[in-house]
C-alpha cells in the first residue's frame, strides 16, 4: 500500500547526498533536489497545487537554515518535508467508537450521513462501517436514503441482511431526507446506537443535488458528515474535498480503495484541503477491509 | 477556475510582447503545469511538450498567419491527432449481433453506461440484450435490470449462478436466439492487484469463451496517475478496444485517458455526462481537448487559424 510514495521519498537519498556540502542553505543547493521532489509527488497523485504549496513551506524553512556539524543534509531536508507532512496530517481526531457510546449512554442515536461523489464507495462502506460497530456490541440502523440510482435500494438492502442490520429503506423517486429522518426515528423509539445515512453519489459542482443534499443535512442534524473520497482519484480530489466542505461542512473523511496499489497522494492532497482528519481507509470489498488511519503511521512509512 | 491560468497565457501569448521563443518556452512552462493538474501522465506530459517545442520551433507558419496562432494550432494538433484526429469515432456494429464487453475498476461506471449504451442503440432502431454478469456486487443484477427497462433493451441474467463466465455465455446465446442485434456485457469491477488476481483470470476466461467483438474500458474522469498502469493491465488481460470515459460532468478534466490510450492504442467513442440514460455524447476530440487545456473558445481560435 502507497509504495509509490514511499520509494519516491526513499529515492532522496540518493540525490541530495553529495549535493550539498555547504554549512548554511542556500536556494540553490535546494532548489533542484525540492523540484525533482515535488514532481514525485505529483506522480503519486499528489495534487498539483497541494504539492506545491508542501514544497514551498519547505523550502522556505530550509533557506538559511544553518547544518550543524555532523548533521546530514538529507535528515535536514527530509525532516522538514516529514514534518511539513506531518502538520497537514494530524487534525484532531477522537475515536469515532467513543463519540458514539458517549451519545448513547444520553440515550440519543449518533447521526452519520456518508457523502461523496459517485462510485467512490460509500455504501460499501457504511456496510464494513456497520461491521466494525456491531462488532463494537454497537447498536445501528441503516437509513437508505439513496432513492436515485438504479438498484441502490437492493444493494443496500443485501448489505443489512448479510450484516443482520436493521434498515430503514425508500422509494425510488421518494424523498430522501424522510428516509433519512425515519432511520432517526426508528432509532430514537428503540434506543439504537447510530445511523448510518447513505446518500445517492452526486458531484460537487452540481448545484440541485447539493441542494437535496443540504436539506437532508437539515433534517437529520448529524453528528458528522463523512466524505468518502476514492484513492485512485488525482487532482480531482482536491475539488471535491473543497467543494464538500465548503458547500456542506465535513467532519472527517474515509479514503476507499486503497487495495488497487494505489499511489497514496490523495490522503495529503485531502487532508491539507479540508483541514479535516481521515479517519478510516477502505481496503478491500470484504466488511472486514476497513482499518483505522494513523496519520503518524502513514507519514512515517513514507519515510522509512 | 483551476485553469484560468492558462486562459490567461494564451491571452498573453497571443498579445505577444517577449520574442518568439521566449514565448515558446513560457507556453511550454504553462502548459505542462496545466496538463500535469489535468491528470495527464507526468511522462507523457514531457513527452508532448518536447514534440510541441520542437515543432513550433522549427516549422514556419503560413504567411498570413502569425507565429503565434500557428503555435496554439500545433499545441492542438499534437494533442488530438492522441486522439485519432479530428473524424468522429465509428459506432455503428460490423456484424450481427455485435458482442461488447465492458470493464473497468470498481465504480467507474459500467453499469451504468452499459444501460446508456443500450439506450444509444435502441434508439438507433437496433435489438439490443445486456447481460448481467457481475456476480459480486450486490444489487448489480437489480441496477442492469432496471436500465434494461428503462432503455428499452432485453436483460438476461441469473441470481442463482456465481459464476460469470457462464451467465456470459448463456447470455449470448439467449440473445443470439432473440436476434439481437448488440448484446452488451457488464462486468464486476476489478483492478487486478493483490487479492484480485483471480478476478483478472475471471475476466480473461469471460473473454476467451464469448469471444467479444468490442472491449470497452470505462474510464472514471477523475482518476489520477495510476490511470497508465491500470489500463495497461487490463488491456494484458483482454485486449482493449474503445474507451468510455465517464463523469465529465463533475470538474475532472479528465487528462487520465491520455494515459489510457497510451497504454492500449484504443479510441475514446463515447463520454459519460450524468447519470441519466441518454447522458451518453459521442467523443469530440477537439471539444474534449479544449476542455484538457481549460480553453473554452478553442473551436473559434482555430477556425480563425
Ligand atoms: N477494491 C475495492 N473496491 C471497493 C472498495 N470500496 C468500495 N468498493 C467497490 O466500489 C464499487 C462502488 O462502491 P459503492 O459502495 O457502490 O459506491 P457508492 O459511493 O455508494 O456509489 P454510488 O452510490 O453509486 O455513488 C463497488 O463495486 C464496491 O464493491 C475498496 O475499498 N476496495
Ligand atoms: N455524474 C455522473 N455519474 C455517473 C456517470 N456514469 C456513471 N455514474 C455514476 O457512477 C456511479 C457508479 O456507477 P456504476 O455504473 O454503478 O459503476 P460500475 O462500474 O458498474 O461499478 P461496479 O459494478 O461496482 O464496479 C453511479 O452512481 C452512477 O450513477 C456520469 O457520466 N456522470
Ligand atoms: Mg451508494
Ligand atoms: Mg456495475
Amino acid at each position: 500500500m502507497f509504495e509509490g510514495l514511499k520509494k519516491a521519498f526513499q529515492k532522496l537519498s540518493n540525490t541530495i547526498k553529495d549535493k550539498v556540502e555547504y554549512k548554511e542553505l542556500k536556494e540553490d543547493d535546494v532548489e533542484e533536489v525540492l523540484e525533482d521532489l515535488k514532481l514525485d509527488m505529483i506522480e503519486n497523485d499528489v495534487a498539483f497545487d497541494v504539492a506545491e504549496n508542501i514544497i514551498e513551506n519547505v523550502k522556505k524553512e530550509l533557506i538559511g537554515y544553518k547544518v550543524k556539524r555532523g548533521e546530514s543534509v538529507e535528515d535536514v531536508i527530509k525532516d522538514s518535508l516529514k514534518n511539513s507532512i506531518m502538520k497537514l496530517m494530524e487534525y484532531e481526531n477522537n475515536d469515532i467508537i467513543t463519540k458514539i457510546k458517549n451519545k448513547c449512554s444520553k440515550n440519543e442515536p449518533f447521526v452519520i450521513v456518508f457523502l461523496g461523489i459517485n462510485g467512490v464507495g460509500k455504501t460499501t462502506t457504511i456496510a464494513k462501517f456497520s461491521n466494525v460497530l456491531k462488532k463494537n456490541n454497537i447498536s445501528v440502523v441503516i437509513a437508505g436514503a439513496d432513492t436515485f440510482r438504479a438498484g441502490a435500494q437492493e444493494q443496500i438492502d443485501v448489505h443489512a441482511k448479510r450484516l443482520d442490520i436493521p434498515i430503514i429503506k425508500g422509494q425510488y423517486g421518494g424523498d430522501p431526507a424522510s428516509v433519512a429522518y425515519n432511520a432517526i426515528l426508528y432509532a430514537k423509539s428503540r434506543g439504537i446506537c447510530t445511523v448510518l445515512i447513505d446518500t445517492a453519489g452526486r458531484m460537487h459542482s452540481d448545484v440541485d443535488l447539493m441542494e437535496e443534499l443540504k436539506k437532508i443535512i437539515r433534517v437529520t442534524k448529524p453528528d458528522m458528515k463523512v466524505l468518502v473520497v476514492d484513492a485512485l482519484t488525482g487532482n480531482d480530489a482536491v475539488e471535491q474535498a473543497r467543494l464538500f466542505n465548503d458547500n456542506i461542512g465535513i467532519d472527517a473523511i474515509i479514503i476507499t480503495k486503497i487495495d488497487a496499489d494505489v499511489k497514496g497522494g490523495v490522503a495529503i492532497s485531502v487532508s491539507s484541503i479540508t483541514k479535516k482528519p481521515i479517519i478510516y481507509l477502505g481496503y478491500g470489498q470484504s466488511y472486514e477491509d476497513l482499518k483505522k488511519f494513523d496519520p503518524k503511521e502513514y507519514v512515517n512509512n513514507l519515510f522509512d | 477556475m483551476v485553469l484560468e491560468g492558462l486562459r490567461n497565457a494564451v491571452t498573453k501569448f497571443l498579445k505577444g510582447g517577449s520574442t518568439y521563443k521566449d514565448s515558446v518556452e513560457e507556453f511550454i512552462k504553462d502548459l505542462q503545469r496545466e496538463l500535469i493538474k489535468s491528470d495527464v501522465n507526468i511522462k507523457l506530459v514531457k513527452e508532448l511538450s518536447e514534440n510541441i517545442k520542437k515543432k513550433a520551433l522549427e516549422e514556419e507558419p503560413p504567411s498570413g498567419i502569425s507565429r503565434k496562432e500557428w503555435f496554439i494550432k500545433i499545441v492542438y494538433d499534437e494533442l488530438s491527432n492522441l486522439f485519432g484526429g479530428d473524424t468522429t469515432p465509428d459506432v455503428e456494429p460490423k456484424k450481427i449481433p455485435w458482442i461488447i464487453l465492458l470493464v473497468g475498476v470498481q465504480g467507474s461506471g459500467k453499469t451504468t453506461t452499459a444501460g446508456k449504451l443500450a439506450s444509444f442503440y435502441v434508439k438507433k432502431g437496433y435489438k439490443v440484450g445486456l447481460v448481467a454478469a457481475d456476480t459480486y456486487r450486490p444489487g448489480a443484477y437489480e441496477q442492469l435490470k432496471m436500465l434494461s427497462n428503462l432503455s428499452g433493451a432485453m436483460f438476461y441474467g441469473d441470481q442463482n449462478n456465481n459464476k460469470a463466465e457462464e451467465i456470459s455465455i448463456n447470455g449470448v446465446e439467449y440473445f443470439k436466439n432473440k436476434n439481437a442485434d448488440i448484446i452488451i456485457i457488464d462486468t464486476a469491477g476489478r483492478h487486478g492487484y493483490g487479492n484480485e488476481k483471480s478476478l483478472l483470470d475471471e475476466m480473461r476466461n469471460i473473454s476467451n469463451k464469448v469471444k467479444p467483438d468490442e472491449v470497452i474500458l470505462v474510464l472514471d474522469s477523475s482518476i489520477g496517475q495510476k490511470a497508465f498502469d491500470l489500463a495497461k493491465q487490463f488491456h494484458e488481460t483482454t485486449p482493449i478496444g474503445s474507451i468510455i470515459v465517464t463523469k465529465l460532468d463533475g470538474t475532472a478534466k479528465g487528462g487520465g485517458v491520455l494515459s489510457a490510450i497510451a497504454a492500449t492504442g484504443a479510441r475514446v467513442k463515447f463520454i459519460g455526462t450524468g447519470e441519466k440514460i441518454d447522458e451518453l455524447e459521442l467523443f469530440n476530440p477537439s471539444k474534449f481537448v479544449s476542455r484538457l487545456l481549460g480553453l473554452g473558445d478553442l473551436d473559434a481560435l482555430l477556425e480563425k487559424i
